[in-house]
């Protein structure tokens, strides 16, 4: 039942905010229910640490939670607090117009990201997916400019081909699994008769879904609306986009991964590995040329998403933790930084590196929240990507990959060198602070400046302590990959 | 044998005869759906009359190819009339002289000749007309190519009467993707090759557009007639391969008795006058295609041709 | 039952043609036009596989479908969009047609070739071995569909038959589906038109047109 509630809240607020759109309602509604949601999934995970099959079950072969399914609520759910606490400050809503548009797409995005994990069987979970693309899509186009409208549409456009090359892949996979007799078509009983599906449907079907919901992942080729998205879309959206809805695509397809390694003979590592690697390796050569720091951030979202593939890849029980690390350290980070980004773009008015100097002087916690970030999602020490990333190198070197890590490393170091170059030049550098646009506010809302202490928090302490709980989590989610 | 030649006499002589009256329900018809009232039906057999009894007029510069192309054009399609499926479904007397490919070819030596003999007069409207003929040609070649080859090989022979027996006889053939694609493929050939809407206005007067009409602009008296009843036989040809090969195989007579043939000559003028409600209705509804876009109804002709011969590979 | 295969055998060819057709018309109505066809081509296959064995699933498909892609898309696209819009066509495009249209023809020619190894694994139903080439070959033409296009409508559309397409694979191979399945498909798919509806619109009051392939001002170079 715990199930069910966690996602109820957000369902509710956005009713609120539809009825109400008026008065503050919507927002002050978004903001508790991201509370309770926090809570409710925290108390959820709990639950699954400690039952002894780690599975909460909410309606069998339908609704049903695992280790895996429990990370990933619980990280949408921090985002989802970080992103509402912000929204209240950060968006201006008499220019735009439209409150309510704004916080029932968020509700409605935050609802369909929460069931994506929950959901047990596959072609629910494909159209859990196709939610997010369609809660989200006028988020990203919320400021109605040119720019903006572009990004939507090609967001809608390459999303949703990548669902439709998806749904040819789930059908595949349905007629495998057919074929091999399952009793129930669910995750795990997917798992349960793998060794007895057709290697060459079963292939197939994963090639398709690959590449299908890569183009939602942000998976190179398919990658090219991302940048745009990401960095047209509000900063608080943006942080929800980069940090976690991502991630929880990639969450389905790293389901599949349990049930391609039952079937040897069709070399998914291979490929999760030469996805992984041609992602990680684009991302960081765009990142030197970079002229925007929000496309900036969102290159580096391609980036990670390359490596947690590659760890997945690369199997092994190390390798498959050191990835669920690195999600984890991914989406607090990333939320992170792009609500830093978004509180440099209402001081400073636009969105190039460029104009932005020494804006450590200028804006003291801005400039701070900046820097943290820049160095964070870089992978610098002493904060948890360093560690994470460190871990998926370690174990690749453990597997012998040695060609694999050579080259992660060297693409690791090029998107190191490209952010700190930038980003410690917009915080530190020295020149004259930029004069902000007329019309830009001149210091944060109060909300704005909480929330980015509050969320600074993970990323300083994950780096060199994590909660029991979370590594506990951490370990049943690498478990679930079918890590061996 | 007797009676195989005289079947096949009597097949020629149905092209001959009737090809006019086909044109002329086509015209009437095409009139009538404009809400005008339309010629007469025969009166193709009365263009026919009045043109032979007028004198010829030639241009002084031409060469023999004009004077010999009506002949070469007007005897084209009777030959190919003794190799098709028009009666019967067995086959003739001449019937092994040549196969759907042979039978392309020799259509194309009638087009040809009346292009060399539209280029042949200086005049300039016919060269035009004949480089656009040309161009709609080639474009249409490889279509035909495909169509044949597609036939060849579901049916493992070339032969139309082998083909319609092996093919498309079984109900079962008759639904299959690939036999679908290539009617679609082969319409769209038939319009093309005679100058149908959309690829030509056959009843245009403006020699600026015309592409197939151009042919017969410089001839007079006889040779009108023969170049005119030659394109209508074409015509005729073409709808009773559709017909009869790949469309509705059956009615054919199978037994060698004169009623079985009676039959069979009514049953194909209803199957024609079936397609030619069918070219109404696409003609009164498009538009003519700008010349240039010709080239994108060529090709899509000539991608659904080998879809068709993908499908019935793979499958 | 060997009519049921026959005319499904019909309905995939006829679907294919008006894959190409989708490519290849350069008006916008027209496109609209064939994309309903394909959309009614998609249900009569769904109808005649759930004919036998008896399938209470393909014909809730079948008129699912019916309902929302041949009457309700049209109405919705109609009411959300601009008249003005269907007059459109595509005056120039990144390929032109014929080459498009070999294209999609090797694209057909690959999708027979993949799927040959899928549905020798299937027993000799002749449905899948129609339904599943066509199916992908329909998928990566609606694919070939939206990245050749410029005008909103067209990519819109592109999309939808790339969904028509994996559909068409699917009823032949997956048809135990859920029909809870069913229904949130076909709800997904009016909120796709809605939210894409929306936002063409919202490029046209914006932009003064949908030529939405050429909006192409998000790039790396630096702004000024």
């Amino acid at each position: 039942m715990i199930l069910l509630t966690v996602i109820a809240f957000p369902l509710i607020a956005a009713a609120l905010a539809q009825l109400y759109p008026r008065s503050r309602l919507g927002a002050d509604a978004t903001c508790i229910a991201a509370l309770i949601t926090l809570a409710i999934t925290m108390r959820a995970a709990a639950e699954v640490i400690a039952a002894p099959t780690h599975v909460l079950v909410a309606i069998p072969y339908w609704v049903a939670m695992d280790g895996l399914s429990a990370l990933m609520i619980v990280l949408v759910a921090f985002i989802y607090v970080t992103a509402a606490f912000f929204s209240v400050g950060y968006m201006d809503f008499r220019q735009n117009g439209g409150s309510r548009r704004y916080y029932v797409n968020f509700n409605l995005f935050v609802f369909s990201m929460l069931m994506v994990p929950l959901m047990q069987e596959p072609n629910i979970v494909w159209i859990a997916v196709e939610l997010t693309t369609l809660f989200s899509v006028l988020l990203v186009g919320f400021k109605n400019t040119h720019e903006a409208l572009e990004a939507a549409w090609k967001y809608i456009v390459l999303t949703l081909m990548g669902a439709s090359i998806a749904l040819l892949g789930f059908f595949l996979l349905f007629w495998a699994a057919g074929q091999a007799g399952i009793e129930h078509y669910t995750w795990s009983g997917l798992v349960a008769v793998a060794p007895r599906m057709s290697p060459v449907l079963l292939k197939a079907a994963f090639v398709f879904i690959l590449v299908g919901f890569g183009a939602k992942v942000g998976l190179v080729p398919l990658h090219t609306w991302l940048p745009d998205a990401h960095s047209q879309a509000p900063s608080p959206v943006c942080a929800l986009l980069s940090g976690v809805e991502t991630t929880v695509i990639l969450y389905a397809i790293l389901r599949l991964l349990p049930v391609l390694n039952a079937v040897p003979s069709i070399q998914a590592d291979t490929w999760l590995l030469t996805f992984g690697l041609i992602s990680v390796g684009t991302a960081a050569f765009l990142l030197l040329r970079i002229t925007d720091y929000k496309r900036m951030f969102a290159y580096s979202t391609i980036e990670h998403m390359g490596i947690i593939l590659t760890a997945a890849g690369m199997g092994g029980a190390s390798a498959h933790s050191a990835a669920m690390l690195q999600i984890v350290g991914h989406a607090v980070t990333k939320s992170f930084s792009f609500l830093a980004a978004g509180a440099v773009l209402l001081l400073i008015g636009n969105r190039n590196i460029a104009s932005v100097r020494a804006l450590v002087r200028q804006a003291p916690l801005a400039g701070a929240a900046l820097l943290l970030a820049g160095l964070a999602i870089a992978g610098a020490p002493p904060f948890p990507l360093f560690l994470s990333e460190f871990l998926i190198l370690k174990a690749g070197l453990q597997n012998g990959d040695y060609l694999v890590v050579g080259l992660l490393t060297i693409f690791i170091a090029i998107a190191f060198f490209a952010i700190m170059n930038h980003v410690s030049r917009m915080a530190l550098g020295a020149g004259e602070p930029a004069s902000r646009d007329a019309g830009q506010r001149g210091a944060l809302p109060f909300s704005c400046k909480i929330t980015l202490i509050v969320a600074a928090v993970p990323i300083l302490v994950l780096g060199v302590y994590i909660p029991d709980g979370l590594a506990a989590l951490a370990a049943l989610a690498a478990k679930s990959l079918g890590g061996g | 044998m007797v009676k195989h030649i005289l079947f096949n006499i009597l097949q020629v002589l149905v092209v001959m005869g009737f090809s006019p009256l086909a044109v002329g329900v086509l015209n009437c018809l095409k009139e009538i759906v404009q809400s005008k009232r339309g010629p007469s039906i025969f009166q193709p057999y009365r263009d026919l009359r009045k043109l032979f009894a007028k004198d010829e007029v030639v241009a002084e510069e031409s060469s023999w190819i004009f004077r010999v192309t009506p002949y070469i054009v007007f005897v084209a399609p009777i030959f190919v009339a003794l190799l098709i499926p028009v009666l019967t479904s067995y086959p003739l007397f001449w019937a092994f002289m040549g196969d759907m490919v042979g039978a392309g070819f020799v259509l194309a030596l009638g087009g040809f000749f009346a292009a060399l003999a539209a280029v042949d007069t200086a005049n300039p409207y016919g060269s035009m007309g004949a480089s656009r003929t040309r161009m709609v040609g080639f474009l249409a070649e490889p279509v035909f190519l495909i169509v044949f080859f597609s036939v060849s090989f579901v049916a493992d022979s070339t032969i139309p009467y082998i083909v319609q027996q092996k093919w498309v006889t079984p109900m079962a053939n008759f639904f299959e993707p690939s036999h679908i694609l290539l009617l679609v493929a082969f319409i769209m050939l038939i319009l093309a090759e005679k100058g149908r809407i959309p690829v030509d206005n056959p009843s245009g007067h403006f020699e600026l557009a015309m592409i197939e009409e151009s042919k017969d602009l410089e001839y007079s008296g006889r040779g009108a007639a023969l170049m005119k009843w030659g394109g209508w036989m074409k015509f005729f040809v073409l709808m009773i391969v559709f017909s009869n090969v790949l469309l509705t195989p059956w009615g054919l007579a199978s037994t060698m008795d004169w009623g079985a043939i009676l039959l069979a000559i009514l049953l194909v003028m209803i199957k024609i006058l079936f397609f030619i409600l069918f070219l109404v209705l696409v003609e009164s509804s498009l538009a003519k295609l700008r010349l240039f876009r010709i080239s994108e109804f060529m090709s899509a002709a000539f991608v659904i041709a080998v879809i068709s011969m993908l499908t019935s590979v793979f499958s | 039952m060997t009519y049921i295969v026959n005319l499904n055998a019909l309905a995939g060819g006829l679907f294919i043609i008006a894959a190409f057709g989708i490519l290849a018309t350069r008006q916008i109505r027209a496109c609209l036009k064939l994309f309903i066809l394909q959309s009614l081509l998609l249900a009569a296959s769904a109808l005649l596989l759930g004919l036998s064995p008896f399938s209470i699933h393909l014909m809730a498909v079948a008129a699912i479908n019916l309902v929302t892609k041949v009457f309700f898309l049209p109405w919705l696209l109609r009411r959300l969009l601009n008249e003005e819009v269907y007059t459109r066509r595509e005056i120039s495009q990144a390929i032109t047609i014929p080459s498009a249209l070999l294209i999609a023809l090797v694209l057909t020619i690959g999708a027979y070739f993949f799927s040959l190894s899928w549905v020798e694994t299937a027993s000799a139903a002749s449905a899948i071995r129609i339904n599943v080439p066509i199916g992908l070959a329909g998928l990566l033409i609606g694919a070939l569909t939206l990245t050749t296009r410029r005008e909103a409508v067209s990519q819109l559309l592109g999309l939808l038959a790339m969904e028509n397409g994996a559909f068409f694979a699917g009823i032949a191979i997956a048809q135990g589906l859920p029909l809870i399945a069913e229904l949130a498909l076909a709800f997904d798919v009016l909120v796709l038109i809605f939210v894409a509806g929306v936002l063409t619109r919202a490029v046209h009051e914006r932009t003064g047109s949908t030529a939405v392939g050429r909006l192409s001002s998000l790039r790396e170079e630096p702004h000024e």
